[in-house]
């Protein structure tokens, strides 16, 4: 299997073998299954937040901040869903894994689950797209092997949603068996699914999985484990990124004009040997072929408006 | 161009098939228990179903998006349906059950709405009004199935083929001519009576001059009545690029344009549209926030994952419902 070959094709969207998505998958599996839940990595570091299948804007963002020959990458997870090139985005990070392990780590997102795939997009993507679910499969093969959170110089914490009411320390983390589609509560699952907000104390949240957290969980989280910045993905930020709780926390969003619909800008973080924070925001591009004309995205059969 | 707008009937009538499919509408609270609506469900698919013996080529393009509607566009059709339902039916309670009173529903395309109405309102009417070829469809399909023609209690006039009841009429009008509109209107409605104009998506493609001059005509005619609007508004923050994104989306990939969705690009200038000084205007954002009950929201909570909250509420703030009375 040519890694590069298949960049190359994956960069202009192009169909993938099912075999080779097989192989592929098998690959990633073999290398994720040895990370630990949490991931060190050392800096300087990009840190990028969700992508959700857009994936001329994930090239975008490549370009912007240097690319991978030139720096570090963890991804805070939902690579899938709502954009129209989610397995191409999908691949092209999986295989930027294989080439480069150590310059690119890769975190679990809520929508990186059989369930949620089902809903928004993924799943129907591959139908489309193969006429069959097996590739869909392979994939979520790899989702329940992928990192659920990062720590940067062991200073910045990573995660794709934010807190859970049942961890206190990063270690505590380590302990879950991670291998296995995400519950539908408990700490794995508010990992994943949990937002900060202006809130007291613990609160339920309207997405209905996770929790909402304040100031005080951050501040209490940030000291018993010694860090001094939670990078979390996860909201939609019309801004492309968002510091709240007098910079205890971070939300980074990188999928401009999300759902080629919401008019939002996106950023990337990232962090230097001095733990300095620098941010690169972006825009959406038209999507162009190898000559310079536009590409239609595969149509859908509906716009998402109100019509 | 009649065509492409036409064809947002398709896409409206979708998103409520999926609304209803996952459980949003009818709502138990608001739309059964408050505005009294019974059967809706089964009246929906019952309409669906005749759809497809009248056209399959447009039950196909229905059917198709029903399968495929993500969670924030039920929501959004939800809280479109479901804020007009209770606009209708509370100022259908304040006139009183006996009042007089006639709903004209500019633009209906398969709405359905005519149907909770003149059951639950014994002294209303009601006329249904848009192009050709949408009310030759409706007509045919509410006069193929059994079920909706004895529940309208419908009629046909062998020699035009024209459905009607008592209560109840379909009238074919461009919209944009004014001339041929208001002559319908005078054939078929009464200048004295109290007047409920529903436009549901209706001025947002109509140009400037044309709509103003439409609602103008109207609401000179009538005596008194209420307006009840829902369109999108583009947004006038200086970083919000909703509208102008919305606008190039729909050219780009439906050929299909918002003459004013910049123009009267917030509340306060949607609002202005009315010649009256009362027109009150809500995004859909503010009535998800605020007049929506707890235990609603759990039930809707319960139905699918949300995700996302802020797309919801980008989504929803650039959505209006506007009610305008006048009295003279």
């Amino acid at each position: 299997m040519n890694v590069d070959r298949i960049i190359s094709l994956l960069r202009q969207a192009k169909h993938i073998s099912e075999e080779t998505v097989y192989t592929l998958c098998l690959r990633a599996q073999e290398l994720l299954m040895n990370e630990s839940n949490v991931t060190r990595v050392d800096t300087p570091v990009t840190i990028c937040g969700d992508i959700h299948g857009q994936l001329h804007d994930l090239l975008t963002l490549f370009d912007k901040s240097g690319g991978l020959e030139k720096s570090r990458y963890i991804f805070l997870g939902d690579f899938v869903d709502r954009g129209f090139y989610s397995l191409e985005s999908f691949l092209l990070l999986l295989c930027y894994k294989l080439r480069y392990p150590d310059r690119i780590t890769l975190i679990r997102g809520n929508h990186e689950t059989r369930q949620i795939t089902k809903v928004y997009g993924f799943y129907d993507e591959v139908m489309r797209k193969y006429g069959n679910s097996n590739v869909w499969r392979y994939c979520c093969e790899v989702f329940d092997y992928l990192s659920l959170g990062a720590i940067v110089n062991g200073q910045v914490f990573c995660v794709h949603g934010g807190l859970s009411p049942d961890i206190g320390t990063i270690d505590e983390i380590r302990s879950i068996d991670r291998k296995q589609e995400v519950p539908h509560e408990g700490a794995m699952c508010d990992l994943l699914w949990s937002d900060p907000d202006e809130v007291d104390s613990w609160s339920l949240s309207p997405r209905g999985a996770g929790f909402l957290f304040g100031k005080n969980e951050v501040d209490q989280f940030l000291a018993r484990n010694d860090v001094e910045l939670i990078a979390r993905a996860h909201q939609l930020v019309m801004e492309g990124y968002k510091e709240m709780f007098d910079g205890g926390l971070v939300t980074v969003w990188s999928a401009p004009n999300y759902c080629y619909r919401c008019g939002n800008i996106a950023a990337v973080l990232r962090i230097d040997d001095n733990l300095e924070r620098q941010y690169t925001i972006f825009e959406a591009v038209q999507p162009q072929n190898g000559v310079g004309n536009p590409i239609i995205p595969t149509k859908k059969p509906q716009m998402d408006y109100f019509l | 161009m009649e065509t492409v707008v036409q064809q947002t009937d398709y896409d409206a009538l979708s998103c409520r098939m999926s609304a209803i499919a996952k459980g949003y509408l009818p709502s138990p609270s608001l739309q059964v228990d408050r505005c009294n609506y019974h059967q809706y469900k089964e009246f929906h698919m019952e309409y669906l179903r005749a759809l497809k013996s009248v056209s399959m080529r447009i039950y196909s393009i229905v059917n198709r998006v029903v399968k495929t509607s993500f969670p924030v566009m039920n929501y959004g059709t939800y809280l479109r349906t479901v804020s007009i339902d209770v606009a209708l039916n509370d100022y259908l309670t304040s006139l009183g059950k006996d009042k007089k009173v006639q709903v004209i529903n500019l633009g209906c395309g398969s709405d359905l709405r005519m149907i909770p109405l003149l059951q639950n309102f014994p002294t209303l009417t009601y006329i249904d009004v848009d192009y050709d070829s949408s009310i030759s469809v409706k007509s045919k399909v509410l006069w193929n199935s059994e079920a909706l023609k004895n529940l309208l209690d419908l009629q046909r006039d062998e020699s035009t083929g024209e459905v009607f009841a008592e209560r109840y009429k379909l009238a074919s009008s461009d919209l944009n001519r004014l001339e041929e509109t208001m002559q319908r209107l005078h054939d078929l409605t009464e200048k004295d009576c109290t007047t409920i104009i529903i436009t549901e998506c209706l001025l947002c493609y109509m140009r400037q001059e044309e709509s103003q001059k439409l609602i103008g005509s109207i609401v000179s005619y009538y005596q008194s009545g209420t307006w009840i609007a829902y369109d999108p508004i583009g947004g006038s923050e200086p970083n919000d690029r909703f509208g102008r994104v919305m606008q190039a989306n729909l050219r780009e990939s439906r050929n299909l344009e918002m003459p004013t969705l910049m123009i009267y690009n917030s509340k306060e200038k949607y609002a202005s549209r009315f010649p009256t000084t009362d027109a009150s205007v809500t995004d859909m954002w503010e009535i998800f926030s605020n007049r929506i009950s707890a235990d609603e929201n759990k039930r809707l909570r319960s139905l699918q994952f949300l995700d996302e909250i802020e797309e919801l509420k980008v989504m929803q703030k650039h959505y209006v419902l506007s009610t305008a009375s006048w009295q003279k």
